[in-house]
């Protein structure tokens, strides 16, 4: 028997399927991950080939042992492995990229039944296990084009314990230290407006987060400029664009209610902010995104839209 | 009626054994567990003193502190045990001071609950060795991510600073004790 | 047949992979295996004696209060092994810290006593304990290997992973006991299955 497919109305009509929703988020990439070759060079390729390499195998083979449908012709693990090497440190060595992507196929996606049924962003938890496991590989960070080692010294890292502000031109165009993806924000918004002219992602997630990293940065620069920085600064510095607009946008991991995407691009903003500002951690964005993510089934149920007709009335 | 009784008398019975039991193995082990508690105060304080031969306890109020002599019955410093939070939970630390009050002679960690292979790294000895003849007037201080150049400088662990600032504070707050309570005299 | 009570603790009914119970230790206390080890001979100590003497007494002890009845007893071994500990192996005793006490909660030995030594003849009860401990030792000592290997490149405190080894931190901290238990559990259920289908 060939089996059925069930999910939650509405249903639209639309020629769209995972494939060709993947293959422009796939173009949208490009913009960064030139920016990654640029900038950090051959590190940046070996990184980025190896994660896209191992997401994909391990998803072929994890499918073909437990005899599922072999779907990584879906191209979303493609895009998970692109992701995934984005928010690595350049100097990752290749062993750990390929744990990585075994973490975020096998542990976060394929256990869970597959692509649309992960709790949490694939590639986030790739890296947040990496975290744990090797904190100091992963705190340890390259200068963009001379690839010099140096350590927590990204723009957001700097600022928080040394007190020093990183100017606005290179964080805005990526010649700062930090994952090989996040550097720069140019490339990251010729990117997510490609996705939002294709109609891809909608803007209401990437804004609402955007906008409240702003509001609250604003307040606090405002009460003690010396220790908190400028909003402009939260904004380029660290990975909230690639977050904002790849992370926080994923179909599966965050909510499909109009509501329920304001509710959880505001608390992304809160949680990043909050830990940037009182937090161990100079950077909150991976965080604040799968802190998130556990709650989106929770606001989804919330905010579902009432059926007409039915429901008390207050 | 007699349902009640027999209840009674089993609970009775059983609770009495089981008190009997702990008594015995109470007295046959109590006093091993408080030699084995002392051996290792005297264990943390002649790692700390090798020279050491002979350590008393010096009647303070709330502060546990040894002299410490060699064998020639000279007294060769202090030793004190101090304790704080630490990252996740309490830090216990002995640490040895020279008579002056003013130089650490090393430090042991009693008991702590830090992350294993960050934190916890607190305890292993080239993270210890570094409060070797450390001053301690000013303040202890540590920097991060560089080598220490001052006589009162540790450097912190790379990614266990939270730990690391904590045995810091700890011995700071331990030293200030010591100083009050070892000037009275 | 009797054997049968013995052999179900090591893998049909496993406490740890099958019934699992015991999870506060077994989570706990397997960062190495010395520590799973000890762990695991003490909850069997405390599971083997409550049993003879709640399969001795059970003709006697009267329903309305057997589960009060077995935790005195349950209490009163798990006490006694905590003050041997202390007084002879006071360095494990000091790094297994409250988990020894908390034994007196492991589901693994009330349950054993309700469901089996309180309605089973004693030698039979002495069985099903000794299978039931040395069940949860050995998954302590599978888990913690794992672990030890992994965080701290040893096994057994003997380093075997060669110089310059990189320890997986999260390996000693709660969520790799965790995700390791979990693949653990799966390859356990995975083998089982793979003997069900080859047999039939």
């Amino acid at each position: 028997m060939k089996e059925m497919i069930l999910s939650v109305n509405p249903h639209i009509h639309d020629n769209s399927s995972t494939r060709s929703v993947m293959r422009e988020v796939i173009i949208a990439l490009i913009p960064a991950i030139i920016a990654a070759l640029y900038f950090f060079r051959i590190k940046a390729f070996v990184v980025i080939s190896s994660c896209v390499i191992s997401c994909v195998v391990f998803e072929y083979l994890y499918q073909k042992t437990c005899k599922k449908n072999i779907t990584v012709k879906d191209l979303s693990a493609v895009v998970t492995g692109i992701l995934l090497a984005l928010i690595m440190p350049p100097a990752l060595p290749v062993w750990v990229c390929i744990l990585a992507s075994a973490v975020a196929i096998i542990l976060t996606k394929q256990i869970f039944g597959g692509i649309g049924c992960n709790i949490f962003n694939p590639a986030l938890l790739g890296r947040a296990f990496l975290m744990a496991a090797f904190p100091t590989m992963l705190t340890s960070w390259n200068n963009p084009i001379t690839l010099d080692v140096v350590t927590t010294a990204t723009p957001l890292g700097l600022h928080k314990f040394t007190q020093v502000l990183t100017g606005y031109e290179p964080l805005f165009f990526g010649n700062v230290s930090g994952s090989i993806g996040e550097t720069s924000a140019l490339a990251l918004l010729i990117g997510a407006a490609y996705l939002l002219i294709k109609k891809i992602i909608n803007i209401r997630i990437p804004f609402a987060y955007i906008a409240t990293v702003f509001i609250i940065s604003s307040i606090t620069n405002k009460i003690d400029p010396e220790i908190y920085a400028p909003a402009l600064f939260n904004l380029l510095a660290g990975g909230l664009m690639l977050g904002a607009f790849f992370m926080a946008t994923d179909y599966v991991t965050t909510p499909i209610t109009k509501k329920g995407q304001w509710v959880f691009g505001i608390g992304c903003g809160i949680v990043t902010m909050i830990i940037r500002l009182w937090g161990g951690l100079p950077e909150g964005v991976m965080y604040s995104i799968l802190f998130m993510n556990g709650f989106t089934p929770l606001i989804n149920r919330v905010t579902m839209p009432k059926r007409y007709g039915t429901g008390d009335r207050e | 009626m007699k349902k009640i009784i027999h209840i009674l008398s089993v609970l009775t019975l059983v609770s009495l054994l089981s008190g009997a039991c702990l008594v015995g193995v109470y007295k046959a082990t109590a006093q091993k567990i408080v030699d084995n508690q002392k051996k290792a105060t005297k264990d943390a304080i002649f790692k700390i003193f090798p020279e050491g031969k002979d350590s008393k306890q010096i009647d303070k109020k709330d502060l546990e502190i040894f002299s410490v002599t060699d064998a020639k019955q000279e007294l060769l410093g202090y030793a004190f045990t101090c304790a704080g939070n630490g990252y996740q939970g309490e830090i216990k630390i002995m640490a040895g001071i020279e008579k002056d009050l003013n130089t650490l002679v090393g430090i042991e960690i009693l008991e702590s609950q830090e992350t294993p292979g960050l934190g916890q790294e607190i305890t292993n000895q080239p993270f210890k060795d570094e409060f070797k003849q450390l001053k301690t007037e000013p303040n202890i201080i540590y920097v991060k991510g560089e080598k220490p150049d001052q006589p009162n400088e540790i450097e912190t662990i790379t990614g266990a600073t939270i730990s690391s600032k904590a045995v810091v504070a700890i011995l700071n707050k331990g030293i200030e004790k010591v100083r009050q309570e070892m000037g009275e005299k | 047949m009797i054997l049968k009570e013995f052999t179900k603790g090591i893998w049909k009914e496993n406490p740890v992979l099958v019934q699992v119970l015991g999870m506060c230790p077994t989570l706990a206390v397997s960062t190495k295996v010395v520590f799973g080890v000890s762990m695991g001979l003490a909850t069997t100590f405390v599971l083997l004696s409550s049993s003879i003497i709640i399969s001795i007494l059970r003709k006697i002890i009267p329903n309305q209060v057997r589960i009060a009845v077995f935790t005195v007893i349950i209490a009163t071994f798990v006490t006694v092994a905590d003050y041997f500990l202390k007084a002879q192996f006071p360095d494990i005793s000091k790094s297994l810290g409250p988990y020894i006490p908390l034994i007196v909660v492991n589901c693994i030995i009330l349950g054993r006593q309700e469901a089996f030594a309180s309605k089973q003849p004693v030698f039979k009860s002495i069985l099903d304990a000794i299978g039931m401990g040395l069940g949860f030792t050995l998954s302590l000592v599978v888990l913690a290997g794992v672990r030890e290997i992994l965080a701290f490149g040893t096994f057994f405190n003997m380093t075997i992973m060669p110089e310059g080894y990189t320890k997986w931190v999260i390996m000693a901290l709660p969520a790799g006991a965790f995700m390791t238990l979990g693949l653990i559990i799966s390859l356990f259920n995975w083998i089982n299955m793979k003997g069900k289908e080859s047999k039939s």
